[in-house]
């Protein structure tokens, strides 16, 4: 009978016990639109093209949430994903398929997120600093391969094609990243919160060895972890290049932070063992609204970095003092 | 005949265990032994191979000389997963329980039961975390609290309630008692009784003797890696005991 709702429903296994994200989403939606000009926030347009380009960072924060969760960090997802731009673009022109190149690029990122995760399994150092170097290390690698030159896809891939329509079309007006972005996140969220790998994700990130003793295989729940990164920095870097027609070195560059801040925006503990997938979709989301927000309200693009590190703090404080106030209940 | 010579025999039986870590011989040819029923206090100084000791019988660390009996059989355990697949199960002070999680899902790390795809079963989970948890007499408000919210005393009620769900035959306690306000101590020394009554053997390690002197059946005193004292407890008193402890050897 004294049970709270909230329980009822196991909801604090969403952690959505923590309201602070769902608020200040709705908060900074009615903010924009209150102050943009003419209301431009909440035109059908720009929302349109919120949709449609939150995704590209989405999918990939979907992945560093999940493994914040487990208490590791990934740096290197912004030159895995312009590499696997450039092995899925190599693959278009070595002839092969765009479904079959898509479907082949999956594993790659996949593979170089093992690599992540297992020198990070194997030297005990901090993620921080082996993704880091990883993320040099690719970014030199891509440079020199690629010779920076952006590669155009459009003979392989049309923008009316089929291939480009399944992941850059539109259902009833609704862009088809968006939808991508939702399927993964319910699907991975499902994964995270209500099945056995997933307590086993919470219990790594939480406290490792407590997890250790009770038998859950925490270096291969990071390598896996590290894997479902690399696999979705594939998607987004196909979804974009598809979006964009080319591939571009410049891809990915800025979303190793991007993600951080948009996870920890959801409520994600930079410590681990904290996080939900709603919250990180939010998150996603609010990053991008701020981004959008502020420059339709006329701040200049080089200046809405300031206000993102202003909203990352705020949301932080916001956090702890919410998530003091359930533990001292 | 086979039959009787198994219920005569200790639950466990250690013989002249040694192990060494480099150049350190931690233990010194170690003979321990632990009955059903039995609640054994294990005592020592700082550095004096209880948890070396605990380790060897968890399945953590292998001996590198001696033998160990468990229900009569000989064992060489490589992994803690052995031990506790054969009922050992080891619940140390703050390494047990992931504190962001729900208490249910405490109970079943690592040994989640699923339905189809993976999924958990949320309500088995549930259900028998409560029953579990009632079995030892600790009775919470829902199996959804996170464990961060819990006093010292219920987390280790938790920790003790999940060792007896999986069947436990020996339950190891590493200094269950430490950190904990007068009124926990009590609860957790509640927890151990009840152990003992479901025919649970129980190790009980800890530096406050008092805390023993309640529960334990019998305490071994370790000190240099050698056994220097092993003695029922209605033979001996506290104030022997912190001498042996002290001065580090028996009798004189």
């Amino acid at each position: 009978m004294q049970t709270s709702i909230a329980e009822r429903l196991n909801l604090r296994s969403l952690n959505l016990a923590s309201l602070t994200t769902p608020v200040v989403f709705i908060a900074a939606i009615f903010i924009f639109w209150l102050v943009s000009p003419e209301h431009r926030f909440t035109d059908p347009r720009n929302l349109a093209a919120i949709a449609k380009l939150t995704p590209d960072l989405g999918v990939v924060a979907l992945g560093i949430g999940i493994l914040m969760i487990c208490g590791e960090f990934d740096l290197s997802i912004a030159s895995i994903l312009p590499l696997c731009s450039y092995i899925f673009t190599q693959l278009l022109i070595a002839g092969v398929n765009p479904f079959l190149a898509f479907i082949l690029v999956l594993p790659i990122g996949a593979a170089f997120g093992f690599l992540n995760g297992v020198l990070v399994v194997l030297t005990r150092l901090p993620s921080f600093i082996i993704t880091l170097s990883t993320m040099m290390f690719w970014r030199g690698v891509l440079y020199v391969v690629s010779g920076l030159m952006p590669i155009s896809i459009l003979r392989y891939v049309p923008s009316d094609s089929a291939f480009a329509h399944m992941l850059t079309g539109q259902v009833a007006g609704i862009p088809l990243q968006f939808l991508w972005l939702l399927f993964l996140a319910v699907i991975l969220g499902i994964m995270l919160h209500y099945s056995k790998f997933g307590n086993w994700i919470f219990a790594t990130g939480s406290h490792r060895e407590a997890a250790l003793a009770m038998g859950v295989p925490v270096s291969w729940v990071k390598i896996i972890c590290f894997m479902i990164v690399g696999a979705l920095c594939a998607f987004s870097a196909v979804m974009q290049s598809a979006r964009l027609g080319s591939f571009a070195a410049t891809q990915g560059i800025g979303f190793e932070l991007r993600a951080i801040a948009a996870v920890v925006v959801g409520g994600t503990s930079l410590m681990g063992g904290v996080g939900s997938m709603v919250g990180i979709v939010l998150g996603v989301f609010i990053i991008q609204i701020i981004d959008n927000g502020l420059i339709l309200s006329g701040v200049p693009v080089f200046g809405v970095n300031t206000f993102i590190g202003i909203a990352i703090i705020f949301f932080v404080i916001l956090n702890n003092m919410t998530n003091r106030q359930f533990a001292s209940e | 005949m086979n039959q009787s010579n198994e219920n005569a025999q200790p639950l466990l039986q250690m013989r002249g265990i040694h192990k060494w870590f480099g150049r350190v011989h931690a233990l010194r040819g170690v003979d321990f032994d632990i009955d059903r029923h039995e609640i054994v206090g294990l005592c020592g100084d700082n550095g004096a191979g209880k948890s070396t000791l605990i380790k060897v019988i968890s399945g953590y660390h292998r001996a590198e000389q001696g033998q160990m009996f468990f229900e009569g059989q000989e064992v060489r355990f490589s992994s803690p997963r052995e031990a506790r697949a054969l009922g050992i199960e080891t619940v140390y002070q703050d390494q047990a329980l992931a504190p962001h999680l729900s208490v249910a899902r405490n109970i079943f790390m690592g040994r989640e039961p699923t339905m189809a795809l993976g999924l958990m079963d949320q309500k088995l989970m549930n259900d028998q975390s409560m029953q579990a948890l009632a079995n030892i007499g600790l009775h919470l408000r829902s199996p959804n609290v996170m464990i961060s919210n819990l006093s010292g005393g219920q987390r280790q009620g938790v920790a003790i309630a999940r060792a007896i769900h999986f069947k436990a035959k020996l339950v190891i306690l590493d200094e269950p008692t430490i950190a904990l306000a007068v009124k926990e101590v009590r609860e957790v020394l509640d927890f151990v009784r009840r152990l003992k009554s479901e025919g649970v053997a129980v190790i009980f390690i800890t530096h406050t003797l008092h805390h023993i002197f309640d529960v334990a059946d019998r305490i071994v005193v370790l000190a240099h890696g050698e056994k220097i004292a092993d003695i029922p407890t209605r033979e001996t008193t506290v104030d022997e005991l912190s001498d042996i402890i002290v001065r580090g050897t028996y009798g004189d």
